[in-house]
């Protein structure tokens, strides 16, 4: 199981960013779609999950609001701000680099 | 828009907290909800569903609380618990609390009033001038008062030397200038002076003034540049807010109102803004007068066209982008060129300087002028620096204390941190203890600051009323809070981490004490030790530096000056502002004297130029007879002389120790003489009789007199140093009246004839006005103000600190004496005596006391080197002194430890073995 520290510090921020970037969800929703996207690779555990969305919010990246889901239940849905979009792109700008730059060194001939 | 968002998260967090944390629950709730359903799906059971969610989900209360942290509000929460947890301990031990708070606002009084004293007088800007920080001053801001007549100066400016700089200044969008004006007599109702000496502080300056200044009229106008015109032509002068409120009681028609200064009428035409009180910080102006009308205050002296006579100083503002060196640049060049100008022409060759050679003096102009800042920089920094030593004693001695109530809360601290209170939590929370009670210091030390403040100044101001605005400002405020900062941090962290290292299993033992002492409080011992024994190393170098300045103060008040200095009545008139000219003028020493000689209880009466401590003298430039005789006009000699009445010496019981005095019979006619002073005699005469040598004062015109005396030293101005040479003759042969007038009354209660003196005078002419009267002796401690000041503050920050610091042995003493209890009562019980274990308490405790006192011995030694030019008559590492210092403090440490030490002998073996 891939736990939470593996996560390079940051990268879980990306991953949440990009996940609601393509419609807003609340925190299982959020969790399980990265689950899913990464054939299970990456495990988001709840203990990070959360004190990571409430950073995120205060960053005014993203914003929360109660909706209901489709079985009626109330949820707190997350979705991305303008300055989130932003950020996204940064980050995930800085990845393509940090990412590229690992590859470079990792294939070294 | 985004920041906007932040705050509004921010405060929802903090003030809608239950809210957002019923949300966070419902948040982490469904998310359970959520897993327990997919467990279901599984196949699981309902309650294997749950708890396998409630597993996999980890700490509930730890993910809501680091959910918390990242709302940012962590912080101010727990800031909020820390401070209401203090206010509750700090209340619990209200003697503690109160100790350890005024200490502190001692400390931190002390350090403001200080601090606003410096504020005030050195570093804040004029209040109520516009951009203070573009002003440059030039001249030699120390010379608020001044007037220097005989050459062409830069340290002071004559009016054509201004008007020159003013005219062709390219650095300044403008440049003012501000010169003395005499005591003034201001009459209000027409041409008749009620009450007759109303006097106020005037202060003579340029028509621009104000708008250089950029001050505006509060009421009525200001000068413009049409008042800088015509000498005489235009009698309005200006009146600050005080004397508007003191002199009118704000009348609203006092603009236009006529008003007469030295008996010539002025209109008022305006009133200054509350907060301005001129470009002299520590004397308030009263009247502001335009310089064109110089001559109508100054009677028979005018200054407008000499360029010999200097007496203003100037304020410019820098125009943009011109930086000061380069404006100062351009002043010494304007000046050259004016010189070069105008000499030959205006400026005779005997008064011409080198051109090449003036330079200007240009320095930041916000601070406005002072003639104090000289005299009492060097004393209010090494005041600083005590009242800071103080302070650190007082931070030692709460320190000592927490460490102290530190010991008695372990095993609170113990608890916390074993239900899990982190290390670096309970800390903070002790530091917030610490910064409560600092904090408490500091508002009341601003309290003691604002009545310690002006209780200084009048200490340092002697009889001359000088005015500071200490009312803490923002500066001083920041100041203060800073220090309370500071000293909560630095009595507080060192006993809050010892405090909250503690070993939790024993602490926690209901009975951790073994039988000698305490094990583990053993460990505090060093910080507490180490923190009495700096305290008497403080308490030792404060001891010093006051006892130094003591005893400096003593050795001036006891200096020889050699006139009678306890029986002379000192008063100074000025008859040419009076009105006197010509025939009348020369004869007025004269009849002036045999009026003031029928004085009862006046013993005998001369005048002088100069007076004794008047803060005049004057100087020339000298031909000594078989000395420099044969050399050219530029080898004279400068020395200083005074122009003096008949029987001058005698008068003043000055010894006579060759040939004789000024006599009545020395006047106009009879061949000039000359009495010089024994400190001139040795000087250029060593060896040899004076009498009947020539000595010619350099002029124009040159003058001769015939030596027919030598006096003994007389210290006519200054108590340091060595007496000058200095000749003195008689007024009554001189050409040229005095430029001022001294009246020597030799009387047996100087003290008690002012009155009649004042009377007498007002007798002789109405419209003479009395500008000065003090007994000599006032005039000599005013001249040590400073030297008093330092003296006595530091006696009494000295004092402080000796008890601060025997508060810190006791106290330390006490507690090592509690924690040993047993032990004492062992030894008794094994046959120790009293006056044995009495012995053991006093040998440890002076073996601190004794450790301190070296270290101190140590710091003296090596930093009274710093205050030496402030001494007089002995040095920095003074014997007597050092040794006085140790003695107090070993006496007072004797003290501090017989007292518990007497309370040890008491102990009974028997309960001390059984109960301890």
């Amino acid at each position: 199981m891939g736990k939470p520290n593996d996560l390079v510090q940051g990268t879980l921020d990306l991953l949440i960013l990009k996940t609601i970037s393509l419609e807003p969800m609340h925190g299982w929703a959020i969790a399980k779609r990265i689950e899913q996207t990464s054939d299970d690779v990456l495990r988001v555990q709840q203990g990070s999950l959360y004190p990571a969305l409430h950073r995120l919010e205060q960053q005014a990246w993203i914003t929360a609001a109660w909706g209901e889901t489709e079985t009626g239940r109330k949820a707190k849905v997350y979705s991305l701000t303008p300055d989130g979009r932003a950020q996204l792109e940064k980050e995930l700008a800085s990845w393509d680099r940090l990412s590229h730059a690992i590859n470079l060194v990792a294939r070294m001939a | 828009m985004r920041s906007a968002d932040k705050l509004r998260l921010r405060l929802r967090t903090l003030f809608l907290r239950p809210r957002v944390e019923a949300e966070l629950a419902a948040e982490l709730s469904f998310h359970l909800d959520q897993m327990t359903d997919e467990n279901i799906a599984a196949g699981m059971s309902a309650r294997e569903a749950r708890q396998a969610a409630l597993r996999s989900f980890g700490g509930l209360t730890q993910i809501q609380e680091r959910c918390r942290e990242m709302r940012g509000t962590r912080i101010v929460d727990e800031l909020t618990q820390d401070l209401r947890y203090a206010v509750r301990t700090l209340r619990m031990s209200p003697a503690f609390t109160i100790i350890a708070a005024l200490s502190l606002a001692l400390g931190i009084g002390a350090n403001t009033a200080i601090f606003s004293l410096i504020h005030a007088l050195l570093l804040r800007p004029l209040p109520g001038v516009h951009a203070p920080e573009q002003l440059v001053a030039l001249g030699d801001p120390a010379r608020t008062g001044s007037l220097s007549q005989g050459n062409v100066r830069t340290d002071l400016f004559s009016y054509p030397l201004y008007e020159q700089m003013r005219d062709h200044s390219q650095s300044f969008s403008g440049l003012a200038a501000s010169g003395r004006s005499n005591r003034l007599v201001v009459g209000t109702e027409g041409a008749n002076p009620p009450g007759g000496t109303e006097t106020a502080r005037g202060r003579i300056v340029s028509g621009n003034y104000f708008s250089v200044l950029g001050v505006p009229a509060f009421r009525g106008r200001t000068f413009t540049a049409a008042e800088d015109r015509v000498p005489g032509a235009d009698p309005v002068v200006v009146i600050s807010h005080s004397y508007w409120t003191r002199r009118f009681a704000q009348d609203s028609g006092v603009v236009g109102r006529p008003i007469t200064l030295n008996g010539s009428p002025f209109t008022v035409i305006g009133i200054a803004p509350p907060e301005f009180t001129g470009d002299v910080v520590g004397f308030p102006t009263d009247i502001w007068i335009p310089l064109m009308m110089q001559l109508q205050v100054t009677t028979g002296r005018p200054y407008l066209d000499r360029w010999d006579t200097s007496w203003l100083l100037l304020l410019g503002r820098l125009k943009p982008g011109v930086s000061l060196p380069r404006a100062k640049a351009e002043m010494d060049t304007l000046v050259a060129r004016a010189v070069t100008t105008f000499a030959g022409s205006k400026i005779s060759r005997e008064i011409m300087p080198d051109p090449q050679a003036m330079r200007v003096q240009a320095t930041p102009g916000a601070a406005g002028f002072s003639s104090l800042r000289r005299q009492f920089a060097q004393p209010l920094l090494i005041l600083m620096i005590i009242v800071g030593l103080v302070l650190v004693v007082a931070c030692a001695n709460v320190a000592n204390l927490l460490l102290e109530r530190a010991m008695g809360r372990q095993k609170e601290i113990a608890v916390r941190l074993s239900v899990g209170a982190g290390r670096p939590r309970l800390i903070r929370q002790l530091l917030t203890e610490s910064l409560l009670l600092s904090g408490l210091g500091g508002v009341l030390g601003i309290v003691f600051a604002l009545w310690a403040g002006p209780a200084l100044l009048r200490l340092a101001g002697g009889s001359s009323s000088v005015a500071l605005d200490l009312r803490p400002d923002l500066p001083v405020l920041a100041f203060t809070a800073a220090l309370a900062l500071f000293t909560g941090i630095a009595f507080g962290l060192a006993p809050a981490r010892r405090a909250t290292r503690v070993e939790l299993a024993s602490t926690l033992k209901e009975n951790a004490r073994s039988v000698v002492g305490s094990g583990k409080g053993a460990g505090r011992w060093p910080v507490a030790k180490l923190l009495v024994v700096g305290q008497f190393a403080l308490s030792l170098l404060l001891l010093t530096c006051a006892g130094l300045f003591v005893r400096t103060l003593q050795n001036l008040e006891r200096l020889e000056l050699g006139v009678d200095r306890d029986h002379i009545l000192m008063l100074r008139v000025d008859p040419v502002a009076a009105g006197y000219t010509g025939d009348r003028l020369m004869a007025f020493p004269a009849h002036f004297l045999e009026r003031m000689q029928a004085i009862p209880g006046a013993s005998a009466v001369t005048y002088s130029e100069n007076g004794i401590f008047s803060g005049t003298e004057s100087a020339s430039d000298v031909i000594l007879e078989g000395v420099n005789s044969g050399k050219t006009r530029e080898n004279g000699v400068n020395l200083a002389y005074d122009r003096v009445g008949p029987d001058y010496f005698r008068s003043l019981r000055v010894p006579i120790l060759l040939g004789r005095d000024i006599g009545p019979l020395d006047r106009v006619g009879a061949p000039r003489v000359a009495v010089v002073n024994e400190a001139l005699a040795k000087r250029y005469f060593p060896g040899v009789s004076p009498l009947g040598r020539h000595l010619t004062a350099l002029g124009p015109p040159d003058v001769v007199y015939e030596i027919v005396g030598v006096t003994h030293d007389v210290r006519d101005h200054e108590l340091r140093g060595a007496v000058p040479p200095r000749f003195y003759t008689a007024l009554a042969q001189s050409s040229e009246f005095a430029s001022a007038f001294n009246v020597e009354i030799r009387t047996p209660e100087p003290g008690a004839l002012v009155k009649t003196a004042r009377e007498a005078v007002q007798a002789y002419d109405p419209s003479l006005a009395v500008n000065d009267i003090h007994p000599l002796n006032t005039l000599i401690d005013d001249s040590i103000s400073h030297e008093r000041l330092i003296a006595q503050l530091s006696a009494v920050f000295g004092l402080i600190a000796l008890v601060l610091a025997s508060i810190g042995l006791y106290g330390v003493v006490s507690y090592t004496i509690s924690r040993r209890v047993n032990e004492i009562g062992i030894r008794m019980a094994l046959g120790a005596q009293r006056n044995d274990v009495l012995s053991m308490v006093l040998r440890e405790t002076m073996l601190l006391a004794l450790a301190g006192v070296a270290v101190g011995l140590l710091l003296a030694i090596a930093a009274t080197g710093l205050v030496n030019s402030l001494l007089f008559g002995l040095s920095g590492h003074d014997p007597v002194t050092l040794a006085a210092a140790t003695a107090i403090l070993v006496v007072v440490a004797l003290l501090a430890g017989a007292i518990p030490g007497a309370r040890a002998t008491r102990v009974n073996p028997t309960q001390a073995l059984r109960y301890g």
